[in-house]
């Protein structure tokens, strides 16, 4: 940490009255961005999708659970993965504790991966989570919601966070960095890992309709990495200049 | 949630896009302010502390637990109080799951509250939470910190004494499932608090009280920002095993 800035409490409560009222005039913006997210159009969901969970096969209607609206954390665990992405674990982490909060608001919250339902089950126990963890192996649901890349795609160009990318290439072949890390982690190569990204999706089930109502990646996901806020308002902050820093909670020294 | 604007995938992408905009400089703002927050000055703690913690009575430094940042959540659950305010309680669900991370980088999270360290305990394990919680019952802190008001404080805030006089339905309901009356029940203010420690000497840092509806909630409010219904202000959290069919 810098040398603190020392002041008389008189001081302190001064500049903390008017950051309060930016941070005021965030939290009104807020409001506003979710009321923007809500008036987004819906999409009809036409393909037919299944997946693989613990009660056995089922449509993506059915991962609904009773429930009429269902978000869906993209997991970066992909099907040559032997254990799923560092991160992702992190916010896992910290959204397990509030699924039953969720709930019982109407809303199922889980998680959806590429790899072989055994293989997310295995690390579940490890990590010692509760929410619902579904497989989309062999189909296409993470191709068609963004958060998965064919080969081809790596090569000429894809899109990710409404955005379109040229190639992976460069960053595939990086022999060192973030990339090259995460790989090590999750036990195969960069290629391989980079064929999944994380994001989240909303859906919405009316009658037997099922609608795609909001998806958010990258730096959207920032909210789901719960300890990020925290850090925002410790006295170092986020303090991330020496690089990737989360580790599995079963990891850590 | 009935008749809402259906699109095609190619609309929708179009709106996705504008909102993501606006999303991306709501981010940079939040960024802007999370730099101001480290502008703040600190202020040195003159006074000892102490608290009652699981490991026996320790002073406001020891609480750092050999890290150099404290990031502490203020639980309502009051001396009169039978069991921790459910919104509270929601609040604290999700601390366990970061406080290894946290730890991680230098920051010690923990919860004070004021009942006695019994009743603390007694509740944490109820809850199956294994985040530390400490005790400031018989000390100055909360009321220092702004984390309680004081019988004479509350007697001056109107706002409250309306509260008191005339509560909401939901206020009632509120003050029956932490068992006590609001007059000390209101006394408690729910609040985020950090300190810095450098050179054996604590500073105060900040504080963030509610009414705030970002950071004083629970998280899964702003989980909830993003379903089709959005956040629903009437939902009041419940304590995870008292809702109906809890397993856990």
């Amino acid at each position: 940490m810098t040398a603190p800035n020392v002041a008389t409490r008189d001081e302190w409560v001064a500049a903390r009255k008017e950051l309060l009222e930016r941070e005021k005039e965030l939290t009104r913006r807020s409001d506003e961005l979710a009321r923007k997210r809500r008036e987004l159009p819906w999409v009809r969901i036409e393909k037919e999708y299944v997946f693989e969970t613990e009660q056995g096969t089922k449509t993506l209607a059915e991962l609904f659970d009773g429930r009429t609206q269902l978000l869906v954390y993209h997991f970066m665990f992909g099907p040559k993965y032997s254990a799923g992405c560092p991160t992702c674990s992190s916010i896992a982490d910290t959204f397990d504790g509030v699924v039953a909060h969720l709930n019982h608001h109407d809303v199922t919250m889980l998680a959806i991966s590429r790899a072989p339902l055994e293989r997310l089950l295995a690390y579940k126990r490890r990590m010692g989570w509760r929410f619902p963890w579904a497989s989309s192996y062999g189909g296409d649901f993470n191709f068609d919601f963004g958060v998965s890349f064919t080969s081809e795609q790596q090569r000429t160009g894809g899109e990710y966070n409404f955005r379109s990318f040229p190639t992976m290439q460069p960053i595939i072949e990086a022999d060192a960095g973030p990339v090259a890390e995460q790989a090590v982690a999750t036990g195969t190569d960069p290629a391989e890992y980079m064929m999944e990204a994380p994001g989240m999706s909303a859906f919405a089930l009316m009658g037997e309709d099922v609608y795609h109502t909001y998806s958010a990646y990258a730096r959207g996901l920032d909210v789901l990495m719960g300890y990020y806020q925290w850090l925002d308002r410790a006295p170092a902050g986020r303090n991330e200049g020496a690089g990737l820093w989360i580790r599995r909670h079963d990891e850590y020294e | 949630m009935t008749n809402h604007k259906v699109a095609t995938r190619e609309e929708w992408l179009a709106a996705r896009r504008e909102l993501l905009e606006r999303e991306n400089e709501h981010a940079e703002r939040s960024e802007e302010l999370a730099r101001q927050r480290q502008e703040l000055p600190w202020v040195p703690v003159e006074k000892d502390y102490s608290f009652a913690t699981d490991e026996g009575t320790k002073t406001l430094a020891e609480l750092f637990d050999g890290r150099s940042q404290l990031l502490a959540y203020n639980i309502m659950f009051g001396p009169s109080y039978s069991g921790a305010c459910p919104g509270c309680s929601s609040l604290a669900d999700h601390l366990d799951g970061a406080l290894v991370h946290l730890n991680h980088r230098d920051v010690t999270l923990l919860c004070f509250s004021r009942a006695p360290l019994e009743k603390l305990q007694a509740y944490k394990r109820r809850m199956g939470w294994t985040f530390p919680w400490v005790s400031t019952y018989a000390s100055d802190f909360a009321f220092d910190f702004e984390l309680a008001l004081s019988e004479k404080q509350i007697a001056g805030v109107e706002e409250i004494q309306t509260m008191i006089k005339e509560p909401p339905d939901w206020l009632e309901e509120w003050a029956d499932a932490v068992g006590t009356e609001l007059e000390s029940g209101l006394a408690e203010n729910p609040a985020w608090i950090a300190f810095a420690l450098e050179d054996g000497v604590v500073y105060h840092t900040y504080t963030r009280a509610a009414p705030d509806r970002d950071f004083v909630v629970p998280y899964f409010m702003q989980l909830l920002d993003r379903t089709p219904k959005g956040r629903v202000d009437e939902f009041r959290a419940t304590r995870h095993d008292e809702y109906e069919g809890a397993a856990r």
